[in-house]
């Protein structure tokens, strides 16, 4: 699992919610982050809510666009962990 | 019970608010202050959601501005809805991870509070599935819209006390068209807005198991001068 951690962003669990939208990235592909740093919007029940970074590392795929639907635990990027 | 601070801004401009949300917000995520419920009553604005459109606005921009309605776009979700005196705003800056991290359960705790002050008055609130708020029949009293970022909300709810009902004429609120309706179409008593202000806290003091303190928010207001 921790492998699937390194190697994918996922949709943090939000609670009861069915699925989220997402809004909009705000990282792109091969922009590299810091952990704590703002990577997506989601939007769901009202709310939008910011899915940051667990660690540092770098986005080489975006793989939930824009108006697309998550849920929990979904892959929504894939990632280049720089621990 | 878990301490909260209360801030009684009263009637003040959407912008100013919303900059000490911003101020409060960032605070709240760096520890250097706990949990936070702001209490406001805004001059007339039309705020639009992160997926909101200005489409919902059904009147020209110079007919907006002649009843002096200002627009702003905000980092909240949901589409367009209206701000306007007698409406009671309240916005909980609070860190969800306190609260099971449960997003669903966060907004059906801010309806419940607002069924309930509804309730006190001898009027029947209920939830509409796959439409966030509270509703009489098929008209909104009272509208939701969250935002939450490292886990700390901003934003929050909004419950016709008495409202300029041509105002929300003026928009597809949600990007509905629904219709509006305020408390005070629905009782004779009077209405003013501090004690509704009391019977919110009251509910949501319940509910969350808050253990409210009130403090001066000219004290926080004043940090946005600085």
């Amino acid at each position: 699992m921790s492998e699937e951690n390194d190697k994918y962003l996922h949709l943090p669990d939000l609670g009861e919610v069915d699925e989220v939208t997402i809004v909009e990235w705000l990282k792109g592909e091969g922009e590299s982050f810091a952990v704590g740093d703002d990577l997506v919007e989601v939007e769901t029940e009202k709310t939008t809510f910011i899915v940051d970074a667990p660690a540092a590392g770098r986005i080489e795929r975006i793989l939930r666009r824009a108006g697309e639907k998550a849920c929990t635990g979904d892959r929504l990027a894939e990632l280049t962990s720089q621990l | 019970m878990k301490r909260v601070i209360h801030l009684e801004l009263g009637h003040t401009d959407y912008a100013r608010a919303h900059a000490l949300q911003h101020e409060l917000h960032r605070m709240r995520c760096q520890g250097e202050i706990g949990n936070v419920v702001i209490t406001v009553e805004h001059n007339p604005v039309f705020t639009i959601g992160r997926r909101g459109s200005r489409a919902n606005i059904l009147v020209s921009e110079d007919e907006r501005k002649r009843a002096g309605i200002t627009v702003y776009e905000i980092e909240r979700g949901g589409d367009i809805t209206y701000h306007g005196p007698g409406q009671l705003v309240c916005y909980p800056i609070i860190d969800l991870r306190d609260y099971g991290r449960d997003i669903k359960w966060y907004i059906a705790t801010l309806e419940q509070a607002m069924i309930d002050l509804c309730a006190d008055y001898g009027v029947e609130a209920t939830r509409r599935a796959q439409y966030p708020g509270v509703w009489i029949g098929n008209r909104k009293i009272a509208s939701i819209g969250v935002s939450v970022r490292h886990w700390v909300t901003m934003h929050g709810l909004a419950f016709n006390v008495d409202v300029n009902e041509q105002h929300f004429a003026m928009i597809n609120p949600c990007g509905l068209p629904i219709e509006m309706i305020s408390l005070a179409d629905l009782v004779s008593d009077d209405l003013p807005m501090g004690r509704v202000t009391e019977g919110l806290l009251k509910h949501m003091k319940s509910i969350f198991s808050w253990d409210i303190v009130d403090r001066e928010a000219s004290k926080y207001l004043r940090r946005l001068d600085d």
